[in-house]
């Protein structure tokens, strides 16, 4: 509601109720200087660089604590606003040093930048600066305190938005000082934007340090695609290589914050281990060779060893683009096989995705009311959480079904530990319960289940719920009756009206989606591809070690003598050599031009910020080559672009006839739930060293209870499958839950 | 390690303010568990506090910092806080410091030898009408002169 008129240097301007002045001026594009003042953050008022004359005002008042009246006349230019900013301005300098040359925030400096409009050639003050000690915060995030102008921006996004309470502003007058409490460094998921948020030189990215000038940088807009979101960034080049990633502003998809793993992941770009020229292995020796070599070893070896179309198989990433999924899907149908996959790590295979979101990233935010199923949401889909927050903050209430008690960011009301092997029971209870709360007719299926008090209560915030929603996570990709849980999970949303988040498909799976990259007409899927007869593999950005569901059916097939397979990779890694036959190097993440589908099902394309390196060349390339010389028709590409036209114009259709599957035999097997951590995600993430030197990039945990750890003779600090033990009685019984960055074994 | 008795008598302070403000307590908490450590606080009883009180350990820290009257290093067993703002400084304020701090040979902030009396100087205490002044525990040492000091710390014992 627009009621309030007011005059802002000499402009007549409409405003609501409440508006700060500072939000209005920058509506209207009038530069108000300001260094604490952030629209994402509260309103701290501690710099007072922004103060502004109002008439009548004996003293220029700060522009973003007041708020706008009906006729108020505000000047921001005139000699009063100018000497009250500039006093500000000479006092802010004081103790700021002057190490523009050598500082990496120079030349994005909010500081330098005001200080040129404002500042003063001389200083009245000749008093020593003074210099504060660092404790050091961690592998991201570089301090130098000595310029921090304590303008609290950090102190208050980690309040407000990271919901992790880690900065803070310790004493006082002249010894104030903004610090963590101790030196364990930043634990937050999303603690690179203190960075993007602070106005000088005190938070710099440390990965980033002394590699370039922020001026000799090109910024290439992209789009970071290692969760479902698809942040919006730009990568800023120097030389032919990426030199850092900042956020780009998106209201709809990330606001302007940005993950830590989107933001530091293009370190693995610079890899030791980066493939940089074909590699063909003869004789069990490794050659390099030329691309006309490779390839036409790589399409002789396909053919020969590929006896029926159905032998061939094709595997490829989550994480590869939209092009990449389409070709790859043409390519293998024109071969005459079915047989592709982008699940690896899912042991239920049987469904097609049944499961669709119904809710858009924005629409997250007004919910009152989350049921979080199978998902440690805070690390798997940081930008995903931090909605939930939002909605936490303005009271929405959250309950978790899961197989641990995480960490939150916010409170969970009623914490459900479950065993994957008991979700579907668990489930099914609480479907009981529903039915029973809203008097419909109870399925056959459930007549035997059995409901307590907290299937009730999970049940009964569910209907009271206006705007519930239930999200669906990661750790049901692992659950053998997954198919099941989907099912369930679709019929309490029918019943309880709740909107529902499928967040269990992550990275580019959307794409792979779209396109129909799953066995059709009795193709084979991943499984039974690798235990059965396929005798030559074309694999897209796989990591043999830790993409599968089970690692050592994957390297065994592999690396079986009559089996061919063609690597297209990023990375030699020890695996990928020992089980590849060709090795085409491919072209990693911002080297390759691309489209993503977030959860919101938009088609972001983005273009390569960078060529890559040696001989390695995008992916969809590589893939219209071998099509052209495999003799297929219908792959003449000369762009990108063109190819995402044409994968986003056909039409696939899905089966959606899943049907809740009844008779559910409970196992009372212990069962091992893995999970990696989030910087173990994909093959550039676990590349990337500075992410691996964090907190969650340490994440090396198999947690068990009390009495399960008995029942399979596991204590304190033993390994099982090489990850420590540690015991801990926030996990569901009859289970172990490996967190780790390491492969998957076994 | 906090005892049951101070958490008692942090107990009494958090129900003065409304259910879910408990961190409004924790300049009490604060200084009821400094009194039990002996004057001072350590990073482990303010880790503890900030646990009892459901706050970031941070947020105890910029309190327990931005104050004068908690003191992160040991203390002796009296805390001569002597107030040096304008009012005391005016009155000499600066020269009895100096003469306290030669006289125990210690400087601010350290530890007689015999471990009895630490000298800090504060932020005004409200007393500007009898400054010169310290305080020594509970009481307040007003007009003070030479004399008057070597008078008080014959008294510590």
């Amino acid at each position: 509601m627009v009621d309030i008129e007011f005059e802002i240097d000499g402009k007549l301007v409409n405003a609501n109720q409440g508006d700060s002045i500072i939000s209005i001026a920058d509506r209207e594009g009038i530069d108000v200087p300001r260094f604490c003042y952030h629209k994402k953050l509260s309103v701290a008022a501690n710099c007072r660089m922004c103060l502004v004359d109002i008439e009548g005002n004996p003293k220029a008042q700060p522009a973003c604590s007041t708020p706008v009246a009906n006729g108020m006349k505000i000047y921001t230019k005139n000699d009063k606003a100018k000497n009250a900013q500039k006093a500000v301005m000479e006092f802010l300098l004081i103790n700021h040093p002057l190490d523009c040359p050598i500082c990496d925030q120079g030349g994005e400096c909010e500081l330098q930048d005001v200080a040129m409009d404002y500042g003063s050639d001389v200083s009245k003050f000749n008093e020593g600066k003074r210099i504060v000690a660092d404790k050091g915060i961690g592998a991201l995030i570089q301090t130098d305190m000595t310029r921090c102008i304590h303008c609290t921006r950090c102190v208050r996004f980690g309040a407000e938005v990271a919901g992790i309470v880690e900065m803070g502003l310790t004493g006082r007058g002249e010894d104030v000082k903004i610090e963590p409490f101790l030196t364990e460094g930043i634990q937050s998921e999303l603690s690179g934007n203190m960075i993007d948020v602070c106005p000088v030189g005190a938070l710099t990215s440390k990965p980033f340090r002394y590699e370039a000038r922020t001026w000799q940088m090109n910024a290439i807009q992209s789009i970071a695609r290692h969760d479902l979101v698809g942040s919006n960034i730009y990568t800023q080049t120097y030389r032919g290589k990426v030199k850092r990633v900042v956020a780009r502003d998106n209201e709809v998809v990330n606001e302007t914050w940005i993950s830590d793993r989107d933001r530091f992941s293009y370190e693995g770009l610079n890899h030791e281990s980066r493939s940089l020229s074909p590699k063909i292995k003869k004789n069990n020796e490794w050659q390099d060779v030329s691309w006309e070599v490779a390839l036409d070893f790589a399409v002789s070896g396909l053919k020969e060893n590929t006896q029926m179309p159905s032998q061939f198989g094709v595997l490829a990433s989550k994480h590869s683009t939209l092009e990449e999924f389409y070709l790859l899907q043409k390519l293998t149908r024109s071969f005459g096989s079915e047989n592709i996959d982008y699940r690896l790590d899912k042991a239920d295979l049987s469904i097609d995705n049944s499961l669709s979101s119904t809710i858009t990233l924005a629409e997250l935010e007004s919910i009152d009311h989350a049921l979080i199923v199978n998902s440690y949401l805070r690390l798997e889909q940081p930008m995903i959480n931090h909605r939930i927050r939002k909605a936490t903050l303005s009271g929405a209430s959250v309950n978790t079904i899961n197989i641990k008690k995480f960490d939150f960011n916010y409170g969970i009301s009623l914490e459900v530990l479950s065993a994957p092997q008991r979700t579907v029971s668990m489930l099914q209870s609480v479907l009981k319960s529903l039915h029973e709360k809203t008097r419909t007719t109870l399925p056959k299926y459930l007549s035997k289940t059995k409901t307590d008090v907290t299937h009730n209560k999970i049940a009964d915030d569910l209907i009271a719920a206006e705007n519930p929603v239930i999200i669906l996570g990661e750790h049901i990709n692992s659950n053998p009756s997954s198919s099941n849980v989907v099912g369930l999970i679709s019929e309490i949303a029918a019943l309880s009206n709740a909107k529902i988040a499928n967040l269990s498909l992550t990275g580019n799976s959307l794409s792979a989606e779209r396109v129909g990259f799953k066995p059709a007409n009795g193709g084979s899927d991943v499984t039974s591809m690798l235990s059965g007869d396929t005798k030559s593999f074309l694999l897209m950005d796989v990591d043999p070690n830790y993409d599968f569901i089970s690692s050592k059916l994957a390297t065994d097939t592999f690396n079986k003598k009559n089996v061919f397979v063609v690597s297209l990779n990023s990375f030699e890694d020890e695996q990928t050599l020992s089980s590849a036959d060709v090795i085409l190097p491919l072209a990693c993440f911002y080297e390759s031009s691309g489209t993503h589908i977030n959860f919101d099902g938009v088609a972001q394309s983005f273009s390569a910020s960078v060529s890559s390196p040696g001989d390695s060349k995008p992916g969809w390339k590589i893939i219209k080559v071998l099509a052209d010389l495999l003799g297929f028709e219908g792959f003449d590409y000369t762009d990108s672009s063109q190819v995402a036209d044409d994968a986003l114009s056909i039409d696939i259709t899905v089966d959606n006839n899943s049907e809740v599957n009844i008779e559910v035999s409970e196992d009372s097997q212990v069962t091992a739930h893995w999970q990696n951590s989030p910087y173990a995600s994909d093959a550039i993430t676990r590349k990337a060293k500075a992410l691996q030197e964090t907190q969650i990039g340490k994440i090396n945990d198999a947690f068990v209870s009390d009495l399960t750890a008995k029942e399979l003779k596991l204590s304190e600090g033993d390994l099982y499958h090489g990850v420590p033990v540690s015991i801990n009685d926030s996990v569901a019984e009859g289970c172990v839950f490996v967190h780790t960055y390491q492969s998957r074994q076994g | 390690m906090i005892s049951d008795q101070s958490k008692k008598e942090i107990d009494f302070w958090v129900k003065k303010y409304p259910e879910g403000r408990e961190s409004s307590a924790v300049m009490q908490a604060l200084t009821i568990v400094q009194k039990e450590n002996n004057g001072s606080l350590t990073n482990e009883l303010i880790k503890e506090i900030a646990g009892y009180l459901g706050m970031p350990v941070i947020s105890v820290q910029e309190v327990a910092t931005f104050y004068e009257n908690y003191n992160h290093k040991p203390v002796g067993k009296y805390v001569i806080r002597f107030c040096h703002n304008i009012s005391c400084m005016l009155n000499g304020s600066d020269d009895l410091i100096s003469y306290l701090e030669e006289k125990l040979e210690v400087k601010t902030g350290e530890i007689s030898k015999n471990g009895l009396v630490s000298v800090k100087k504060v932020e005004c205490l409200g007393a500007c009408v009898g400054g010169p002044m310290c305080q020594i525990g509970d009481q307040y040492y007003e007009h003070l002169t030479t004399k008057k000091i070597d008078e008080i710390l014959g008294n510590l014992k």
